[in-house]
């Protein structure tokens, strides 16, 4: 007896200590130490810089938020803002008439504008960063394999002198989103430092060598920043923790240190809250559980909104039977869009909206609604009938025929996803009601079911930003790649053009919306809604928010956050 | 024994030849490995993903590619078993499959060994304990904490493990034990003692839910196997000679009833690997189950040929150990 309570006595000795000791080491917030937080990304970055293929994602450059400079954003409201930081004024368009010379504009940087390193910036960070950021084709840069380029492909040079950058594009081009280029929402996240290649022995006027720079970039934990913070350790798998740029000559950062954790089970989430090891995260993804879980928790902000994915269904062309315009209109009028948005969003997302523009939110200046009056999208199946019977379509039994001939059955196809799950049992049993049998096809391969137009009828996401100039020519031009459906339009075509090579952004904007008006009566595409974001964050955090315009999100504005009582 | 040994492992590789062979082929028919790259927005042109392509060796036939993955020649040197090199990755040009693999095996097995030593003792104590006070309190209880275990599946286990210690946190108004991550730069340059609390804090959770899924099988089996040995004649004889009853049980039983066990040890191997992949998927540890997950989720199929390759490797060995420990275990088995 007496051996056991000695046992019982070490046993629970050992656990007080191992407890009190373990309740030092938490990772949650003590409000007297230094002004730590710990935000969650929901994905691994891939790699070190955006650029490239493996680095090209949202999670990538919410890593490096606070440390890659940007000459703009758009804010949370939907406006454009300068970063007057890095800059010493506005930039200037020199030259907006292709027709009278090349297309032209300069950035002039603000002269304490430095690396961490001390360097100054200047033209030549955006020169090199423009060089690896244009596809392969460019020659620029043997070995680049940049994601984005549409924008850099557009651009003849960029003539440096000193803190100025003169970008001019190649003849008869113009890019009603000149001042992007370099902005937060750049293929690169912003600009990338030029002085680190020379000092690394590397001539980015050399691509074999500018390729080498890329690669070290692409792989290398960057010490060096352009922003308020700067990475001090990581690696791409589990976190990076960033600590004030001493350099930064901006307003001082209100944190210390900030870890950044990659976590890819948003089903942890609640939990790692509410234990105090995670300070918030503004996830790529939806979803409903985690998100009223965690609206529930008391000491938690959250916020929802439209982001930046929307879900929409298309017809593929090449399914002889949807010739008929009639039929596709049929179709669309039968699928009813808020049932969709509603199962699937309504929960956690009562204030949902259809989308009733391609391009533009509903809040958005150059928002016009291509749906009014519209009855695609309502589920009005009598109105869908009368559609069909007056193109000469009949209802035998619970069949539709044209001539005698059977109409369908068609391949409804997704991928395996819940929400998509959802609509397309919606949509199935939807189109039932006006004779159309559509069998469900999900596949988690949506790259190969696309390309291939593997589908007759399909549902998946676009994924969007304010800048919105080369969507409508990538999305429904005959000759792009990304038409997956092969519509042709000529009239399509010729705007959608117009719209990437316009000279503001007005026009752009009037040019999309004229693309769209003679898109939506074709009954190609048909915009459900914009898949819901939220956030969530400790309330002991300040000036922390969202950006649903930035795919920052809430790092946007990094070097503003603050704890309470700071 | 040595001969043994090498005969074995000489015998492993066409095993290991066919199998990959045939992973290598169900890989290649299950997904197009450029389709996240095809979907990114803005679409990448057509350059870029033939560019992709021929680095990932796409632009040649399959026979062609398991050669190349196989021997490496006529690559470009990122690529041929026989050369060290694994493959080009879909996770970037930047990505190496074989450092990535050598850093998660570490993850994992530190997790997965400590978790496999305390199953495998505790199993055994508990088998044997419930054999020999069958039909006891203790043998009920233990028999029901194995058949919970048992019936649980790992992820459920581990979310209400995660839960569980949330809510002992909270008592304790203290972090006891992180629920994510292992926790590799929070205590970095701290006192040891803060590390090992660090690593308690992080690895406690995780470790508890490998333990139990495997403590609750090999517990019944040990269990089983030691009550076989019991009522053996040997035994009895034994105990009839007058032996005292911890000889009986150590010199005599236990040696006897850890055979069988030892097979199911080296089978649990694999079963281990796969409850790894749940557990650090719950738990965010980056070991060889994440690995494997986002190896899936980018269609990375010499990533995947690496994973599979090693989890041969792993379970073939544990199965050599295991044979090898037959001969330790049972004097009657000889190797030559």
């Amino acid at each position: 007896m007496h051996k056991r309570r000695k046992t019982l006595a070490l046993a629970a000795a050992a656990t007080s200590a191992v407890l009190v000791a373990s309740g030092c080491s938490g990772e949650g917030g003590d409000d007297s130490g230094p002004a730590e937080v710990t935000w969650v990304i929901n994905s691994l970055p891939g790699a070190w810089q955006s650029i490239s293929l493996a680095g090209g994602s949202v999670y990538n450059v919410q890593m490096l938020s606070g440390t890659i400079p940007f000459t703009g954003q758009w804010n949370p409201e939907g406006e454009y803002e300068f970063n007057m930081d890095v800059l010493a004024e506005e930039p200037e368009l020199l030259n907006d008439d292709p027709d009278e010379g090349p297309f032209e504009w300069q950035f002039t940087f603000n002269e304490d504008a430095v690396w961490s390193d001390g360097t100054p910036m200047s033209g030549e960070d955006l020169r090199v960063t423009w060089m690896m950021a244009a596809t392969p084709g460019e020659e620029h840069c043997n070995g680049c394999d940049s994601r984005g380029g549409m924008s850099e492909d557009k651009i003849e040079e960029i003539e440096t002198d000193g803190q100025t950058a003169t970008v001019r594009l190649k003849e008869g081009l113009a890019d009603p989103e000149w001042e992007s280029t370099f902005d937060a929402h750049s293929t690169s996240g912003g600009f990338l430092p030029a002085h680190l290649a020379e000092e690394n022995g590397w001539d980015i006027d050399d691509p074999d060598e500018l390729g080498e720079y890329y690669e070290w970039l692409h792989s290398t934990m960057p010490e060096w920043s352009g922003g308020p913070f700067q990475i001090v350790e990581g690696d791409l798998e589990n976190e990076v923790i960033k600590e004030p740029n001493p350099e930064w000559w901006g307003d001082e950062p209100g944190l210390d240190r900030i870890t950044m954790q990659f976590n890819d089970d948003e089903g942890t989430f609640y939990n790692a809250f509410v234990n105090g090891e995670i300070d918030g995260g503004s996830p790529a993804d939806y979803n409903e559980d985690v998100f009223t879980q965690l609206e529930d928790v008391d000491n938690a902000v959250t916020d929802i909104g439209e982001g930046e994915t929307w879900e929409h269904i298309d017809f593929n062309m090449g399914v002889e039977e949807f010739d008929d315009v009639e039929l596709r209109r049929a179709i669309f009028t039968a699928i009813d869009r808020d049932d969709i948005a509603n199962r699937n969003f309504g929960a956690g997302y009562p204030e949902y909206e259809l989308k009733n523009n391609h391009m533009f939110a509903s809040d958005n200046e150059y928002f016009v609604d291509h749906y009014e009056g519209e009855t695609q999208g309502t589920g009005d199946i009598e109105e869908a009938q009368n559609i069909l019977e007056e193109a000469g379509y009949e209802l035998e039994g619970d069949q539709l025929t044209l001539d005698g001939e059977d109409i369908g059955p068609f391949r409804l196809r997704s991928t395996d996803t819940d929400v998509r799950n959802t609509s397309v049992q919606l949509i199935q049993n939807q189109l039932a009601e006006i004779g159309i049998t559509a069998n469900i096809e999900m596949t988690d391969d949506l790259g190969a079911m696309t390309s291939e137009a593997d589908y007759d009828i399909i549902q998946y996401g676009w994924s969007g930003s304010p800048w919105f100039a080369t969507n409508p020519e990538q999305y429904w031009h005959s000759g792009s790649g990304s038409n997956y459906g092969n519509y042709e339009n000529e009239e399509v075509d010729e705007l959608t053009e117009e719209v990437t090579n316009a000279t503001d952004l007005d026009d752009a904007a009037d040019l999309a919306n004229q693309a769209m008006e003679v898109l939506v009566p074709d009954a190609y595409v048909m915009p459900i809604m914009a898949e819901p974001n939220y956030f969530f964050a400790n309330d002991r955090l300040e000036n922390v928010h969202d950006n649903l315009n930035s795919s920052y999100r809430a790092t946007y504005n990094i070097g503003e956050w603050t704890l309470a009582g700071q | 024994m040595l001969v043994y040994t090498v005969r074995r492992i000489l015998g492993a590789i066409p095993v290991l030849v066919l199998a990959s062979l045939l992973t290598f082929v169900m890989i290649d028919v299950s997904g197009d490995p450029l389709a996240e790259l095809r979907m990114q927005t803005p679409a990448p042109t057509e350059e870029v993903i033939q560019q992709e392509s021929e680095r990932l060796y796409l632009d040649r036939s399959m026979p062609e590619r398991y050669w190349l993955w196989i021997t490496g020649v006529g690559g470009n040197g990122d690529i041929g078993l026989l050369q060290g090199e694994f493959g080009p990755s879909t996770q970037g040009q930047q990505y190496e499959i074989g450092p990535a693999i050598a850093e998660r095996l570490w993850t994992t097995l530190r997790l997965v060994g400590i978790a496999m030593m305390l199953a495998l003792g505790l199993a055994i104590i508990a088998g044997c304990v419930s054999a020999m006070r069958q039909y006891s309190k203790l043998d009920y209880t233990l028999t029901f904490i194995g058949f919970l275990c048992l019936a649980m599946p790992t992820f459920w286990l581990a979310g209400i493990v995660q839960a569980s210690g949330v809510e002992l946190n909270q008592l304790v108004g203290g972090q006891v034990f992180n629920t994510i991550g292992d926790g590799r730069y929070n205590a970095e340059g701290q006192p040891l003692w803060d590390q090992f609390a660090n690593a308690f804090a992080h690895m406690a959770l995780p470790t508890l839910v490998l333990m139990l899924t495997s403590f609750a099988q090999w517990s019944r089996y040990q269990r089983t196997s030691m009550l076989e040995v019991l009522n053996s004649d040997y035994v009895r004889l034994a105990r009839a000679k007058g032996l005292r009853n911890k000889t009986v049980i150590r010199r005599h039983a236990l040696r006897t009833a850890l055979i069988p066990l030892t097979t199911v040890f080296a089978l649990g191997v694999a079963g281990i690997i796969d409850g790894a992949i749940l557990t650090e998927t719950v738990f965010q540890w980056r070991g060889l189950g994440d690995f494997f997950i986002t190896a899936v989720e980018n269609n990375d199929s010499y990533a995947l040929m690496g994973w599979l390759l090693l989890s041969g490797v792993l379970v073939i060995l544990a199965n050599l150990i295991a044979d090898l420990l037959y001969g330790v275990l049972d004097p009657r088995i000889r190797y030559e």
